[in-house]
């Protein structure tokens, strides 16, 4: 019998080193290394936050070895100087070359040769080093093309947000908060409400925290204080401002107090957040859910002007602490903090009252960032499981439900069947029994006449198309195969594991196809892969974003459009071979991630690189649309809607992962094992 | 569903195993869906199948000459194996059931496709 993929060597040319923690195999191939739940969080954070940064700087990381590491959290701009960076670098081979940008958190070393250059990615990633601050940090390497990276410049302000210096005079700052009374007054209808970390009070409307949202039937009388008012008219009149807001709250942060990364709700408030800094200067932290973070330099009697994207969609939150770093050179000026380590001073904070004004929203929010929208979500958005049992209410929700309402369309893009796998059935002896686990609309399912082939899949929808073509199918779920043990000369499972939202699920997935083989029988996997471009190329999905590929169906979404990867979608964790080392906390530095939404799942933008492991990827769907309607042109990311957007639940494999998976299975050999167009593969025997 | 694939199905109800098969049939619609003969093929299959299963599930469908098991020289029997195809590979259950003989549990066949879903209570875990 033929083998499928000959040629294919497990490790193509230039494929990574074993990553640090190695995944011990005692005699009976069970995997020795289990983290704890806590490990893995941590593990996730850490890849996560590590991709984001690097792909916000500009800094293009790629998965083969190149002779140029990137080494974040290794940067003049967290406090490590060359001196302590360049002897734990020349200690794994010859450096030519070190490049320090500075105010910037990670350099580039260039090594002599390949395999010097390997070695340090698999010795120095985790490594720990102290930088000239006396911090303990941990290094990150990737390999880059390029030493190569973007300059941060004003437009890293979160899209939407502007900063107002001295908007007000010292005399108007001392009326402000001459205005407001703290004094416990329970007569006075304007609550004063005393939180655990800050003083509040509320004018206009009162804000309820249980729910964050205000009564919008309540109002609160007296509205808001006069000095506002005319304030408020000054502003719209200058054009600071566009509307008149209705609601004030005013908060008061002792130094030592700050507030929780969050989102104003939705539907509370109308567009324009803008908020006032009285009494002292203080940096607000803004947070894009994909992990990157802004620090803002608020000034005094500066007005902040929150729209858009930042009001919507970026978190913004005060570290609670005493002191903020700022740059000396700047002085007491608004803008980002680049964190130039020479630059650097600390400023003692004071009592800060700010006067944050909103308009509050009669109508239900219908902003273009539903996930984060509860107008728009009636639960909250999907985040990554913790549990079997959310594993699967995700899964049922963001795989399952979604293949029954996407099924004609998905089918009518799903029709190349994809050459390796074709070599496979064909390679099997006539007369073969074979399963088709996830068989979707039964592509694979008649390519070889001569095998007697079954599918089975989750959705009852698509396996009514196999039935339309005269297949043998039928519904059930990949973790439980009514078929008996044993049974059947080989298994095929094409893009059907990474849906699973668990490793104990994706390896319960492997085991269930494992049981169906009978001794000698083959399997063959295929899984999408987290690298999209592999040995310098990239794969088709990548390649046909905005490209109108011939097909009769031209539709809005690229991801429609079948080719050799399916539909297509950071966070790298429990025991996959991700070239992810030693786990530890979560390094400080500018770069830790703040606590709301960091186990939100991220939205894929399509025909783009993935850079969480763990993921949504939206599907656009078509085909009840009207015919006369004139086809739209599709954007980079598919955003024009002719419909809706469903997103389906992924996790992408690293390389190796798929196979370090398939060889914790104790009656099963990997044959084979390869990257095929944005997938990783395996061919397994059993026993 | 043809009783070929009848002859692979077995019941996952939580606790079962191997006492999950054969699965007992039921049929309220069949069908005859002609298929190409190649005797190769059906030769293959003899030594796959669970015959008991197969007998009983024939017997459900009210089958007629049914072979009781693989004959001597089978591999050259045309008229076994024509038989054996038709059996095989010929008769389509359109509606009807399955039930797991040790649970009870009865899995629906509608349009000649079993849903096999089992609710969460009662998969294995």
């Amino acid at each position: 019998m033929g083998e499928a993929g000959e040629g294919e060597s497990p490790r193509g040319a230039g494929a990574l080193p074993e990553p640090r923690r190695s995944i011990a195999m005692d005699s009976n191939h069970q995997s020795n290394v289990k983290l704890s739940k806590t490990e893995k969080k941590f593990l996730r954070k850490q890849i996560k936050a590590r991709h984001t940064l690097l792909r916000h700087e500009g800094i293009e990381t790629v998965s083969y070895a190149t002779q140029i590491l990137v080494v974040a959290n290794g940067g003049l701009g967290n406090g490590v100087s060359r001196n302590k960076l360049l002897p734990e670098l020349e200690k794994l081979g010859q450096v030519d070359a070190l490049l320090m940008p500075p105010n910037k958190p990670y350099s580039f070393v260039t090594y002599k040769t390949t395999e010097e250059s390997k070695k340090a990615y698999a010795t120095l990633n985790g490594q720990n080093i102290v930088n000239d601050l006396g911090q303990k940090i941990i290094l990150y390497l990737n390999f880059v093309e390029k030493a190569q990276w973007k300059e941060l410049g004003l437009q890293a302000l979160p899209p939407g947000l502007k900063v107002v210096e001295e908007i007000i005079s010292s005399e108007d700052e001392k009326l402000l908060l001459e205005s407001v009374s703290w004094t416990e007054d329970t007569d006075n209808p304007n609550f004063q409400k005393s939180l655990k970390h800050r003083r509040v009070k509320h004018f206009g409307y009162e804000f309820h925290y249980e729910n964050n949202n205000v009564h919008k039937d309540k109002p609160l009388p007296g509205g808001l204080p006069d000095i506002c008012d005319s304030m408020l008219e000054k502003w719209l009149k200058e054009g600071f401002i566009r509307h008149k807001p209705d609601q004030l709250t005013v908060n008061q942060y002792e130094p030592g107090q700050g507030i929780p990364a969050h989102i104003d709700t939705h539907s509370a408030f109308e567009d324009e957040i803008i908020s006032l800094s009285l009494g002292s200067e203080i940096i607000m932290d803004f947070k894009h859910p994909d992990g990157v973070t802004v620090p803002v330099m608020l000034p005094l009697r500066s007005l902040l002007v929150m729209t858009g994207e930042s009001r919507y969609l970026w978190t913004h939150g005060i570290t609670p602490r005493k002191f903020d770093t700022v740059q000396a050179s700047k002085g007491h000026k608004s803008g980002i903090i680049t964190g130039d380590v020479g630059d650097l001073t600390l400023s003692k904070r004071g009592i800060r009252t700010s006067f944050t004004f909103r308009k509050v929203r009669q109508t239900p929010c219908d902003c273009s960032y539903p996930l984060v929208c509860d107008s728009q979500m009636k639960e909250p958005p999907p985040s990554f499981p913790e549990s079997d049992k959310e594993a699967s209410q995700l899964e049922q929700k963001y795989v399952h439900q979604v293949y029954e309402e996407i099924a004609g369309h998905f089918s009518s893009t799903r029709h190349t069947p994809w050459p390796h796998i074709v070599e496979f059935l064909k390679a099997l002896p006539s007369g073969s029994l074979v399963a088709d686990v996830g068989c979707g609309n039964g592509k694979y399912l008649g390519i070889n006449k001569e095998l007697y082939m079954i599918g089975c899949d989750r959705s009852q929808n698509l396996v009514d198309i196999c039935r339309e073509k005269q297949y043998q199918a039928f519904v059930c779920d990949a973790l439980s195969v009514p078929v008996r043990s044993g049974s059947c000369d080989a298994c095929i499972s094409i893009a059907v594991i990474h849906h699973f939202a668990t490793a104990e699920r994706r390896m319960a997935a492997l085991q269930e196809i494992a049981r169906l083989l009978r001794s000698g029988g083959k399997a063959l996997i295929y899984v999408w892969a987290m690298e999209q471009e592999y040995q310098k190329k990239k794969s088709k999905y990548l390649r046909e974003n905005k490209s109108n590929q011939g097909r009769q169906e031209i539709s809005s979404d690229p991801s429609a459009q079948e080719l050799f990867v399916e539909p297509v979608p950071d966070t790298g964790h429990q025991d996959s071979a991700c070239s992810i080392p030693s786990i530890n906390d979560f390094q400080k530095g500018r770069y830790h991630s703040r606590e709301v939404a960091n186990s939100m799942l991220p939205i894929h933008t399509n025909r783009t690189s993935f850079h969480s492991q763990d993921l949504l990827v939206p599907w656009h769907l078509k085909g009840n649309a009207s015919k006369e309607k004139p086809t739209e042109p599709f954007g980079p990311a598919g955003t024009h809607d002719t419909g809706p957007v469903l997103h389906r639940y992924y996790h992408v494999f690293c390389e190796g992962e798929l196979e370090a998976a398939c060889q914790t299975l104790n009656n099963v050999s990997i044959l084979q094992s390869y990257y095929d167009q944005g997938n990783w593969c395996v061919i397994l025997q059993k026993a | 569903m043809k009783l070929l694939t009848h002859n692979l199905l077995s019941s996952h109800v939580r606790g079962v195993g191997p006492r999950g098969f054969p699965l007992r049939l039921q049929a309220t619609e069949v069908r005859v869906i002609p298929v190409e003969f190649n005797p190769d093929f059906v030769a293959r299959m003899i030594p796959k199948v669970e015959w008991a299963a197969l007998l009983e599930a024939a017997d459900h469908l009210r089958l007629a000459e049914v072979p009781k098991g693989p004959i001597q020289g089978y591999e050259q029997d045309e008229t076994f194996l024509r038989k054996m195809h038709h059996v095989l590979l010929e008769v389509e259950v359109v509606e009807g059931t399955l039930q797991c003989p040790e649970s009870g549990r009865v899995f629906p066949i509608t349009r000649g496709i079993p849903n096999m879903l089992l609710n969460e209570e009662e998969t294995e875990t």
